[in-house]
């Protein structure tokens, strides 16, 4: 029965190579209009597939189902690969350039099934900040001077993909009081109408009560807020008193000479659609009342437009009361979610800094310096994430300036990049180069992606996933692949790489088709040895076991090394504008809310 | 010790026999008067039920124990020796009445916790029986003849057997008329006739909606000693709004009946809402209709919808799809002359073209032959605004797509031919503006269920020359309160919550009724309880609003709530039984007095006394309901 299953294995193996052969033409097609960086997946190619397929009979043999029970389950455990794989092989990439309090940068691969949780996990490793509830990333509009904290729960990559390619918006990684104040202080959302000392001496226990009660019952209850706001009408210059209520299924108002009751209250916006965001410094924008301003907006808008909704509110407290009430009524239990999910982490990383010497066999850094900001960088680190000023980068990348220095002329760039492009992924993923040091941990799996160095001379795919971290950097954040717009280098996290990019693009075209002749042969030992189950990269059911590392290589990468040494810039300064000023923002709103 | 007469009244001797006359002594035991009783009657039957009334105290002598001393019992005293259980007519949440037998010698909140457990209902404690509002008798109360589900031959002991069958409890699979009864108490009930809903009685301001807190049973007394009678009529509903655990799985009759009274609540405005929720719940309304109707029983719809199956479906499609060769199938399906008004390139008129959908996305082309080509523009969904814009009678079906884009929206019309076309691509539009493909599983059933609506819509405008009713139409004036049937016709209403229907069009029943519990649940003024009342100290009556976790305090002048207290800070209450006052102390030295001017400040007390008692619900305990505590908590002086 062996060589029959072999048979449709095979079979199968052609019908996917065809499938994926096509996939990957039009994704292509596709790439280059997104930006967005899908690199079919390697493991595509047939002999791993079929390896792959049949690791999992064993099992099956041995508990002696009936043959064509086990056929069955064969021919299904196939398809599903397969449809994995197609996933997989449509799996977009993002560089995305993240900025830092002290304006230097971290640049990182996501990978577009991320939710920003799992891309602010990675920034804790590589920062090595104290991983409390607050760290969040946050989104900048500069055209339309907005800027909102994601949610924890939110897909990372989808919010980028709305931006327009020459935008000069940016992803911060800051410390937000805001993000989850709601569950610290419930009191001031909830029993807001209440006196101002009632509230400072509420009882711990009372606020867990108010948690309980808003947003651990069979329904999530939004504050109970109300009140005249300033509202710019659609496309208007003018502002308007409203007096608006907050209710679970959107904002309503007041309509003039009607009563607050429910049935007369009309609808002024429902939260289906639209993101809420901070709008700075629209007094001059817009002549506005009052500086402190919220904004609804659909958030594939990125410019001016009629369908943007201004409020404004009389101070900061209430503005941020909205905000938050919003945020819940959008959110509801996801919130709550979110921030037990923080609440953990915050734990958990705090045991682990306090631990003097790694133990664990994924500890990557021996050690000691790991909270020091200022630490050697260490070279391994940088699969991912394109740290400024990461020595090995600079071997491997005949450019001189990584990114910090942002502005090499985009030229330049483009020309450098291609160059140790190519090389990176040799040099990459080989542990050899910096990763000595971390290799240790060997049982993750992940690596391997990356593994095929050897025979993957030209820039096949996975490394680009794997591997791509080097050109990301000077571009900001853009998608891997086909970066097509030119970078501005500092401040902008957005566009690629310029159009030197371009010739990368097209070595990166083949790849298509590498994973047919590509990586069989490692990834089985490899993964044989890690004692793992047998999981290519895509398959479903090995991946439960180790969480999703082949699928997003860089963010794996990361986690194995939990502990690697911070390589915060030295080189600080670039893009560092936006940074400043957000973190005065905060600053100021944070003094305002601490008394 | 010296004998004497007593004489009892036995009833099942008949209303008109003679009492029964025993020869006692005072130190003999109630038990004893029982079998003396018994014998005389010399009626052969279960007599474990009965127990004696007395009377002119109103009390039941259930310590049989006692002596007839000790009771101060004496030859005057009138007893009747009769069942515990008695027939009750039940007025349930969905409308409908159930005849059973219920208990009238204990405390009502164990009759409600008996009358649960024949019903099927978990968690007793939040419900509890009202007297009914006396119904103007009108002129024509023959057709009125309502059909009363009997429930009173239910052997009493059967109640108690746990077993259940296809979570069906078992003593109502011993009949085809116990299962029809279960059928009411699980399934909701279809939308009431407009005229139903307008002819009942709305209250029209918080005072009204006071009343009828007046009406609630003590629930540390029995029914008789609240001059129930047998075969009363009494109201059963859900008191206290915090439901512990609302589960599906097992809560198939509870949930039907809360959904019922949350829908009633709704659609007599005895909660207010915006349009847009009564929109959403007119929708919910609908979708639960007509899910219940089509998919009896089956609570949780394909969970186990094969893996495999589905798998395979959806690789065949993206084959299909994707695969540059292929592409001809979903063509064939999906490609139809649909004309296109970009609003701002034309005031009016539709140019044609020939569209094509693919995954999220349309295309367009000059004509058929071209399609093969490049689209003269492709336009992404997902994210975007679909909304209806439909008039059968006029033939004019228009989709209208506001499309999100960095410069803002696009508002682009679509407009097709037919009836069948509109369905399939507002289909596509819906799906794809969440991101979904035609491919998905929901293709189909959202084709029809856009089609039944529409069908709705058909029927409804040509109901006036020929009210040719079929099953699809429900009358769109059945799912809102009044108010809206004065506000819409029902072809302006039907579009309006077509499109709330859109984002509820896939949810299983329970899940349905699930969101239509949660949305009401989040209604500000969910949860409140109003009861007139008059603080200490001022002279005007107020409305006191109690919730599950708090007390508000409305000033009928201003009309808003002036003050909030929560229970957490609640010290302790007090009822001065003798002038009438509830008086409370919260921490921080506050202290609130009222007198109760709608409703016995008995009412008042048990209800906060409840909600209290409701939050000491913990997990580890929920099989055993703490009783005392409960009784406790609210009998105040009178506690058992």
């Amino acid at each position: 029965s062996e060589s029959l299953h072999e048979l449709e294995d095979t079979d199968l193996d052609a019908l996917m190579a065809d499938l994926v052969a096509d996939l990957s033409a039009t994704e292509e097609k596709l790439t280059a209009e997104i930006q967005g960086l899908k690199a079919p997946s390697p493991p595509l190619s047939s002999s791993l597939v079929s390896t792959s397929a049949t690791s999992p009979l064993p099992p099956p043999q041995a508990g002696k189902p009936s043959k064509e029970d086990i056929e069955a389950q064969m021919k299904a455990d196939k398809i599903k690969l397969a449809l994995e794989k197609l996933k997989e092989a449509k799996v977009k990439k993002l560089v995305v350039k993240v900025l830092m309090n002290d304006g230097s940068s971290k640049t990182l691969m996501v990978d577009e099934r991320q939710t920003v949780r799992e891309v602010l996990d990675n920034l804790f490793e590589k920062t090595h900040c104290d991983a409390n509830v607050d760290w969040s990333l946050c989104e900048t509009n500069y055209e339309l001077q907005l800027e909102r904290t994601f949610e924890d729960h939110e897909n990372m990559v989808e919010p980028l993909l709305a931006w327009t390619r020459d935008s000069e918006n940016k992803v911060l990684f800051q410390e937000r009081r805001d993000k989850f104040e709601v569950f610290k202080n419930p009191q001031n959302f909830y029993l807001w109408k209440k006196d101002k000392k009632t509230l400072k001496d509420m009882k711990d226990k009372d606020k867990e009560l108010l948690i309980k009660e808003n947003f651990c019952g069979p329904s999530i209850i939004v504050p109970d807020l109300e009140g005249v706001l300033y509202l710019k009408e659609d496309g208007k210059k003018s502002w308007k008193q409203r007096l608006f209520q907050l209710r679970a299924s959107g904002i309503y108002y007041v309509p003039k000479g009607k009563t607050k009751s429910s049935r007369d209250l009309v609808c002024f916006v429902q939260f289906d659609n639209v993101n809420v965001y901070f709008g700075k410094d629209v007094k001059n924008r817009y002549k506005a009342p009052t500086d402190f301003c919220f904004v609804l907006k659909h958030p594939q808008i990125q410019k001016e437009s009629q369908y943007i909704k201004y409020l404004c509110c009389d101070d900061d407290w209430t503005m941020r009361l909205w905000m938050t009430g919003i945020r819940i009524a959008k959110y509801g239990a996801l919130l709550h979610g979110n921030y037990k999910a923080a609440e953990k982490k915050s734990v958990v990383s705090s045991a682990w800094t306090n631990r003097s010497t790694p133990s664990s066999s994924n500890q990557s850094t021996p050690s000691p310096t790991i909270r020091g900001t200022r630490c050697p960088p260490h070279p391994q680190e940088d699969f991912g994430n394109l740290p400024p000023p990461p020595p090995p980068l600079n071997e491997i990348l005949p450019p001189p300036s990584p990114d910090p220095v942002l502005p090499p002329p985009p030229p330049s760039l483009a020309s450098k990049p291609s160059g140790p492009h190519r090389k990176q992924p040799s040099g990459f993923p080989p542990p050899p180069l910096g990763i000595d040091n971390n290799l240790p941990p060997p049982p993750l799996p992940p690596p391997i992606d990356e593994a095929p160095p050897d025979f993957l001379p030209p820039p096949p795919p996975n490394t680009g996933i794997g591997s791509f971290p080097p050109p990301p950097p000077n571009t900001g954040f853009g998608s891997l692949p086909p970066p097509p717009p030119p970078p501005p280098p500092p401040v902008s996290s957005l566009p690629p790489p310029p159009a030197s990019f371009g010739g990368i693009k097209k070595s990166l075209h083949p790849p298509p088709q590498d994973p047919q002749f590509l990586p069989p042969p490692p990834p089985d030992p490899v993964f044989t040895s890690a004692g793992a189950p047998p999981p290519p990269p895509p398959p479903p059911p090995a991946f439960a076991a180790t969480p999703r590392a082949n699928a997003r290589p860089a963010g794996s990468v990361k986690k194995m090394p939990p502990a690697p040494p911070k390589r915060t810039t030295p080189v600080a300064g670039g893009g560092g504008g936006g940074g400043d000023l957000m973190s005065e923002l905060m600053l100021a709103m944070k003094k305002r809310s601490d008394h | 010790m010296a004998a004497w007469d007593l004489s009892v009244t036995v009833e099942d001797l008949g209303p008109d026999a003679p009492p029964v006359t025993i020869s006692v002594a005072s130190d003999l035991h109630v038990g004893g008067v029982i079998v003396k009783l018994v014998e005389k009657t010399q009626i052969k039957r279960d007599w474990s039920d009965h127990a004696l009334w007395w009377d002119q105290k109103k009390m039941w002598l259930l310590r049989t124990a006692w002596t007839l001393e000790k009771y101060g019992i004496h030859a005057d005293a009138r007893l009747i020796f009769m069942p515990q259980h008695r027939p009750l007519k039940l007025d349930l949440p969905n409308g409908k009445t159930v005849r059973l037998r219920a208990c009238f010698s204990d405390p009502v909140f164990q009759t409600v916790m008996g009358i649960c457990r024949q019903l099927n209902i978990r968690h007793p404690e939040e419900l509890s029986l009202l007297r009914p509002v006396e119904e103007k008798k009108k002129k024509k109360d023959k057709d009125l003849t309502e059909e009363i589900y009997d429930l009173t031959e239910v052997p009493l002991s059967s109640v108690s057997r746990p077993c259940l069958y296809n979570g069906m409890p078992a003593h109502f699979a011993e009949s085809e008329k116990m299962e029809a009864v279960y059928k009411m108490l699980s399934i909701t009930q279809t939308p009431p006739a407009p005229e139903v809903i307008t002819k009942q009685y709305r209250p029209a301001s918080v005072v009204d909606k006071a009343h009828i807190n007046g009406r609630w049973l003590d629930s540390s007394r029995c029914l008789m000693q609240q001059n129930i009678q047998e075969n009363d009529r009494l109201w059963l509903r859900f008191k206290y709004y915090t439901f512990y655990e609302l589960d599906p799985k097992y809560d198939v009759v509870r949930l039907t009946q809360l959904y019922e009274q949350a829908r009633w609540a709704i659609l007599l405005e005895d909660i207010d809402c915006t349009e847009e929720e009564m929109m959403l719940f007119g929708a919910l309304q609908y979708h639960i209709s007509k899910v219940s109707q089509s998919e009896p029983q089956a609570l949780s719809t394909n969970t186990a919808m094969d893996d495999l199956e589905s798998a395979l479906l959806s690789l065949e499609v993206k084959m299909e799809g994707e695969s540059s060769s292929a592409t001809d199938v979903l063509i064939k399906r999906s490609c139809v002359n649909v004309r296109f008004r970009p609003k701002r390139l034309t005031l009016k008129g539709y140019k044609q073209y020939w569209f094509k959908f693919q995954d999220t996305s349309i295309a367009y082309f000059k004509s058929k032959e071209e399609s093969i080509g490049e689209p003269i523009q492709q336009i992404n969904l997902k994210g975007c605004e679909v909304a209806p814009d439909v008039n059968v009678a006029a033939q004019k079906f228009l989709i209208r797509l506001l499309i999100p884009a960095p410069e803002g929206m696009n508002e682009v019309f679509l407009r097709c031919e037919n009836e069948r076309q509109y369905a399939q691509w507002m289909a596509g539009c819906r799906l794809a503006s969440k991101g979904k493909s035609l491919a998905d599983s929901s293709f189909q059933s959202e084709i029809q269920s856009i089609r039944s609506f529409l069908a709705m819509q058909r029927n409804n405008s040509g109901s006036s020359s020929n009210a040719a009713s079929s099953d699809e139409s429900i009358n769109t004036h059945s799912l809102v309160s009044p108010r809206y049937h004065k506000k819409y016709k029902t072809k302006q209403l039907t579009p309006r919550i077509l499109d709330a229907y859109q984002n509820v069009a896939q949810l299983s029943l329970s899940d349905a009724l699930m969101r239509f519990l949660q949305i009401w649940q989040a209604l500000p003024d969910f949860g409140l309880s109003y009861v007139v009342v008059r603080f200490k100290g001022s002279r005007k009556d107020e409305v006191l609003g109690i919730a599950p976790n708090r007390l508000i305090r409305i000033d009928l002048g201003v009309g808003d709530v002036v003050k909030t207290w929560r229970y957490n800070n609640m010290k302790q209450w007090n009822v001065n039984w003798d002038i009438r006052q509830v008086a409370i102390e919260f921490e921080g030295n506050v202290n609130i007095a009222f007198s109760c001017v709608t409703a016995d400040c008995r009412i008042v007390h048990e209800f906060i006394g409840g909600y209290i008692f409701m939050s000491t619900r913990s997990r580890e305990k929920s099989d055993v309901l703490n009783q005392e505590l409960f009784h406790k908590l609210t009998g105040g002086h009178e506690a058992l």
